[in-house]
């Protein structure tokens, strides 16, 4: 099988989507010959042209909104905004543009449009080039968001998104762009609303997005070895969610922790513990423990950065604290 | 007679700028003594080499769509007061010449872009009386299915991508259509309907910017009334003619005047085959009279006493394509009963439509 | 229009009743009549039947000691607004300890403390609640663990689905069982502090004892003679006998057939003769009415649907009200003789020891005969020495001459 990076998986999917479908194309800051900020399109302009691979100007809502033109005369552009934290400038044209148009219309027209983005905190980016803002947009009926967490889910949910006649957005991660793994001969599409069993356990659910499954594998492995069974799960969509392989986890384990990167108060783990919630009530042995970053902006100076963002410990506190325990 | 001005690089070397320049400034002073005082119409530019010929039977047809705008947009008013009408409603009485003739212009294939006054676009565009005021009556036989109103008119068949009740909320999308048409080597042309007040937001900056970058078929055709909602020019914009705003993208533009639709005609044909021939993208200018309110029920304090009527007796388009045509008053009438009663009957097709169920608006969020 | 279904007064002088179990949940149809609880009283444990029909929309209470009168349930139509409070749940009893964690999660010594700490409301509690997950609370439902009696090692002492799980189910009162060594304290049942209340009232009542000996030979012989002829019925026993004997004796003596009041002693037209059970929930003395009137066989056959319900614990209070004069027996353990305690308000009670061969004289001569110890306690603020010896002087006579009675 060969071994590829998270980065060279989405690169993978770009490729092989825009070889055989020349609807497809790419539109994005500095993806040409730079290659993308984060190095995700390096070759893709010598491959397909100029034309395919196009740069943009720095204007976010033409980059969005010209994907949707496009998206509604049929094509399946993927456009990539440089940081999450530049979604923002976009938003008008995802939510009151992309996500509404064929309800607006009453089902005459879909804009299959694809926006790639990153974000996240490492290597002190600072705060307006490190936030997590998943929850902004799951919220948007209309829209599809999804999180893949490693090169094989992002191979193969990155495909689906594509030919998805739904606006999608992909949320990559930066740290997660150097994970490597063996991924299948030939490209699988993902569904979406399927959430990966990442790690089996018997004594707390960990539902995990992006950097913190893997961080949460450590965690586990952790508590492991003070006999606490962690089940790991990674729900890869969150909209549409897996509501139903996360309750039957917590019914049996009775107890979860939701862990994200963004920061946990009304982030997208809220979400999912008042699902686990109404849906789980009568198993819970515990109340249903959140991870994420402190309430605050992104602190430059690494110590505090450190601080704010929660790392492997943090989760391992939170299954300490569901198993009834304080901690050592 | 005043010339079409075409602003590009070649007819800088051709010398031709300076004289470009003393005419806007000409421009300039006039348009900016417009209010409230006896007002001539900035020199309207007629376009002399290209007439496309337009027959007087097709003029005819354009003052029965005109004056079919004109009714439709009265009865809308009518039945919004009668308590009918749910939501916002924007007429576009006034303005209808630009409707027409812009519409006129296109190819069945091409595509337009609305903003929140939408009607006359949409009617221009063909879509039937019914199928409009149905939307209004928010019903299932409306062009969207009770999903948009008045402000969301979609029709797809048409061409139509969808009136937009955020300012600017539909330019990038016409970006990316003629994008698409572009890369599929297809002879169509997308178009833009926005206006004054569009010009100073983020989307129109960017939308031309990325048109004339990429050199798009695009048209953007820029309906200057004058009036933001209650914001009069001077007040949004620190320039006053708005083909300037062309000039900071390198992009063509063009500028007519909107109260008489066979100049609006031949401009945005211009315009449109410009584009479609590959040149670029075109910023059509097209200076017009909002002969309402921004919304229906709108007092218009804001507006200086005496100018509306004068507007009125002035500038109605469809009086001056009358007198251009020299239609009797019976002819007229005649034309006006038809049209009326065409516009009766959407009323009652509307309220006889089908209201959608509840559970309905759980549909059609995902394709 | 809703119905409030209050707490029944079920007998003369029952001031209040433990809910015991819910034979019904909320949102079941309910029809007039149909049994609803289980209600604990002083004398017995009952079914109390609902008082109308429609959808069960609210239990007030749970489990617990309620007053009469106190609305415990609502009837009503699905889907009509009930506003009552619910009563605070789990009674204050004394909770049993937890047993020892599981050693595989033990994790330092903080866990540990947890569970020396001394048994007592502690931290299980927060404002009258009891803090358990919903886990737990739904496996204490489950099997039928009072959550009151346990302690909670979550955080914060909340009850965790592993000390549910730990706990011995059983029908109230719930508690762990103790391990080997430890001093096991069973809580009082609303019936054993009733029978201490009574019993200590009875103390107080100056009596006194007459003791015979009895010959049993021709009522073992009537009793042979009635089980050949019993049928279908109930078989007779030497107890069966007893009670009509008395009964008859009864009704020559009225002086014992009575009830002490502060008004006046009250003298009894029947004679309702209790007898005393030993039941699985605690002594109870359900009553044969009008024995008198009713043949060995009858009687036999009353005691042996008494006694079953008794040991089933589902006497109702009918069974247990209107009783003037109770035989206690422990004969069957081999018990020769013994002295009881009186049943108050009643004015005797007669305790009858074991049938055994003993040498007796007999004109002259020794023989062996069965007999029989009897020993009648007396109020004696209702009854006087002589009646009292009247009486047993009758029974004596009756039992060794049954056609004496007729």
């Amino acid at each position: 099988m060969p071994e590829l990076t998270y980065r060279e998986a989405v690169r993978d999917t770009l490729a092989t989507a825009m070889r055989q479908d020349s609807d497809v194309f790419l539109m994005g800051e500095d993806i040409a010959e730079m290659g993308g900020s984060m190095g995700v399109t390096h070759g893709l302009v010598d491959e397909f042209g100029p034309e395919r691979v196009r740069n943009t100007p720095i204007s976010e809502m033409a980059i969005v909104g010209a994907g949707i033109g496009a998206a509604m005369q049929g094509m399946r552009p993927v456009v990539e905004i440089m940081y999450e934290d530049f979604l923002t400038l976009s938003t008008e044209q995802i939510v009151n543009q992309a996500a509404k148009h064929r309800y607006m219309s009453g089902g005459q027209l879909k804009v299959p449009l694809t926006i790639r983005t990153q974000g996240g905190a490492g290597w002190s980016p600072g705060a307006q080039h490190a936030q997590q803002l998943e929850a902004w947009f799951v919220h948007i009926p209309g829209l599809k968001v999804i999180f893949p967490s490693t090169p094989t889910d992002v191979r193969g949910m990155l495909w689906s998104a594509i030919y998805d006649d739904n606006p999608v957005i992909v949320f990559e991660h930066r740290l997660l762009y150097p994970v490597k793994e063996d991924v299948p001969e030939k490209l699988e599409p993902i569904p979406f609303g399927e959430a990966r069993v990442v790690r089996e356990g018997e004594d707390v659910t960990v539902v995990a997005t992006g950097p913190m499954v893997h961080r949460s594998l450590e965690a586990a492995a952790e508590a492991e070895k003070n006999g606490v069974s962690v089940e790991v799960i990674d729900p890869r969509s969150l909209q549409p969610l897996d509501d139903k392989t996360i309750v039957t986890s917590v019914k049996k384990t009775n107890r979860a922790v939701v862990t994200h990167e963004a920061v946990t108060r009304m982030g997208f783990g809220a979400e999912v513990a008042s699902v686990i919630q109404y849906q789980a009530f009568d198993w819970l042995d515990a109340p249903i423990e959140r991870v994420g970053a402190k309430f605050a902006p992104l602190a430059f100076a690494p110590v505090m950065e450190q601080f704010l963002i929660p790392g492997p410990e943090d989760v391992l506190e939170g299954i300490y604290r569901t198993v009834g325990r304080n901690g050592d | 007679m005043a010339r079409v001005v075409f602003l590009r690089e070649a007819d800088e070397e051709a010398g031709l700028l300076p004289v470009v320049r003393q005419l806007l400034q000409e421009r300039a002073e006039i348009v900016c003594e417009s209010h409230g005082q006896e007002r001539t119409l900035a020199p309207v530019a007629k376009v002399e080499a290209k007439k496309k010929g337009l027959s007087d039977e097709r003029l005819r047809d354009f003052l029965r769509e005109m004056l079919l705008i004109r009714r439709f947009e009265e009865m809308v008013e009518e039945r919004f007061r009668a308590g009918e009408l749910p939501g916002f409603l924007h007429v576009a009485i006034g303005q209808e010449a630009v409707a027409v003739g812009v519409c006129a212009a296109l190819e069945e294939d091409d595509v337009i872009a609305s903003t929140h006054r939408a009607h006359g676009h949409t009617l221009a565009r063909g879509t039937s009386p019914n199928a409009v005021m149905a939307e209004l009556y928010g019903k299932l036989e409306g062009c969207s299915h009770g999903y948009g109103g008045s402000m969301h008119l979609y029709d797809i068949e048409r061409g139509n991508l969808g009136a937009n009740a955020v300012v600017g909320g539909g330019l990038p999308a016409i970006t990316g259509a003629a994008l698409a048409f572009k890369f599929r080597k297809e002879p169509r042309v997308a178009l833009a309907f926005f206006g004054d007040g569009a010009t100073n937001i983020g989307t129109f900056h960017e939308s031309l910017n990325l048109a004339q970058l990429w050199t798009v078929p695009a048209v953007f055709v820029l309906e200057n009334n004058w009036w933001a909602e209650s914001t009069p020019n001077s007040q949004h914009s620190p320039i006053t003619d708005f083909t300037q705003r062309a000039v900071a993208y390198g992009m063509h533009s063009i500028k007519v005047g909107g109260q008489e639709v066979e100049p609006v005609y031949d401009a945005a044909s211009e315009a449109i085959d410009h584009a479609r021939r590959g040149d670029g993208p075109v910023l059509l200018v097209v200076d017009t009279y909002r002969l309402v309110g921004h919304y229906v029920g709108d007092p218009q304090v804001y507006r200086p006493k005496g100018e509306l009527q004068e507007l009125r007796e002035t500038q109605d388009p469809i009086t001056k394509l009358r007198e251009r045509l020299g239609v009797t008053d019976e002819e007229f009438e005649q034309l006006d009963a038809e049209v009326t009663r065409e516009v009766e009957e959407s009323v009652e097709f509307a309220k006889n439509g089908t209201d959608p169920q509840p559970e309905d608006a759980l549909k059609n969020i995902y394709a | 229009m809703a119905t409030e279904i209050k707490l029944p007064r079920l007998g003369q002088g029952m001031e209040s009743g433990t809910i015991v179990k819910w034979l019904k949940s909320e949102g079941d149809a309910v029809k007039k009549g149909e049994p609803l609880y289980e209600l604990d009283t002083d004398k017995v444990t009952q079914e109390v039947e609902a008082d109308a029909t429609g959808v069960l929309l609210k239990i007030a209470v749970q489990e617990g000691e309620v007053p009469v009168g106190q609305t415990v349930a609502v009837i009503g139509e699905q889907g009509e607004e009930v506003a009552i409070e619910v009563a605070p749940e789990e009674p204050q009893t004394e909770g049993s300890r937890a047993p020892a964690r599981d050693d595989e999660r033990e994790r330092g010594s903080e866990a540990s403390a947890q569970t020396e700490a001394p048994s007592g409301n502690g931290a299980t509690r927060s404002d009258g609640r009891i803090k358990a997950s919903p886990l737990a609370r739904r496996i204490a439902r489950e099997r039928g663990v009072d959550l009151a009696q346990l302690r909670g090692t979550g955080p914060d002492g909340r009850i965790v689905a592993e000390d549910v799980e730990r706990a011995k189910a059983s029908p109230a009162p719930a508690g762990a069982a103790a391990p080997a060594g430890e001093v096991e304290i069973v809580p009082l049942t609303s019936i054993r502090r009733t029978i201490a209340r009574r019993l200590t009232e009875a103390w107080t009542v100056p009596v006194f004892q007459l003791t015979i000996d009895v010959d049993m030979t021709r009522a073992v012989a009537l009793r042979e003679q009635l089980v050949a002829r019993m049928g279908d019925g109930a078989k007779p026993t030497l107890s069966d006998v007893l009670t009509k004997i008395s009964a008859s004796a009864l009704m020559r003596n009225r002086a014992v057939n009575a009830h002490f009041g502060e008004d006046g002693i009250k003298r009894f037209p029947t004679a309702n003769v209790g007898i005393a059970v030993a039941a699985p929930q605690g002594l109870v003395v359900p009553v044969i009415q009008r024995a008198e009137s009713l043949s060995i066989q009858e009687i036999a056959n009353v005691r042996a649907e008494l006694v079953g319900r008794a040991r089933d614990n589902k006497l109702r209070q009918g069974d247990l009200d209107g009783g003037t004069f109770t035989i206690s027996n422990l004969g069957m353990f081999g018990v020769q003789q013994f002295i009881a305690v009186l049943n108050p308000p009643q004015a005797a009670i007669l305790a009858v020891g074991s049938v055994e061969e003993r040498p007796v004289a007999r004109d002259g001569e020794v023989v062996v005969r069965p007999m029989m110890t009897v020993t009648l306690t007396c109020d004696h603020r209702t009854v006087d020495g002589a009646d009292g010896a009247r009486f047993l002087e009758d029974v004596k006579a009756f039992l060794e001459e049954p056609g004496l009675a007729l």
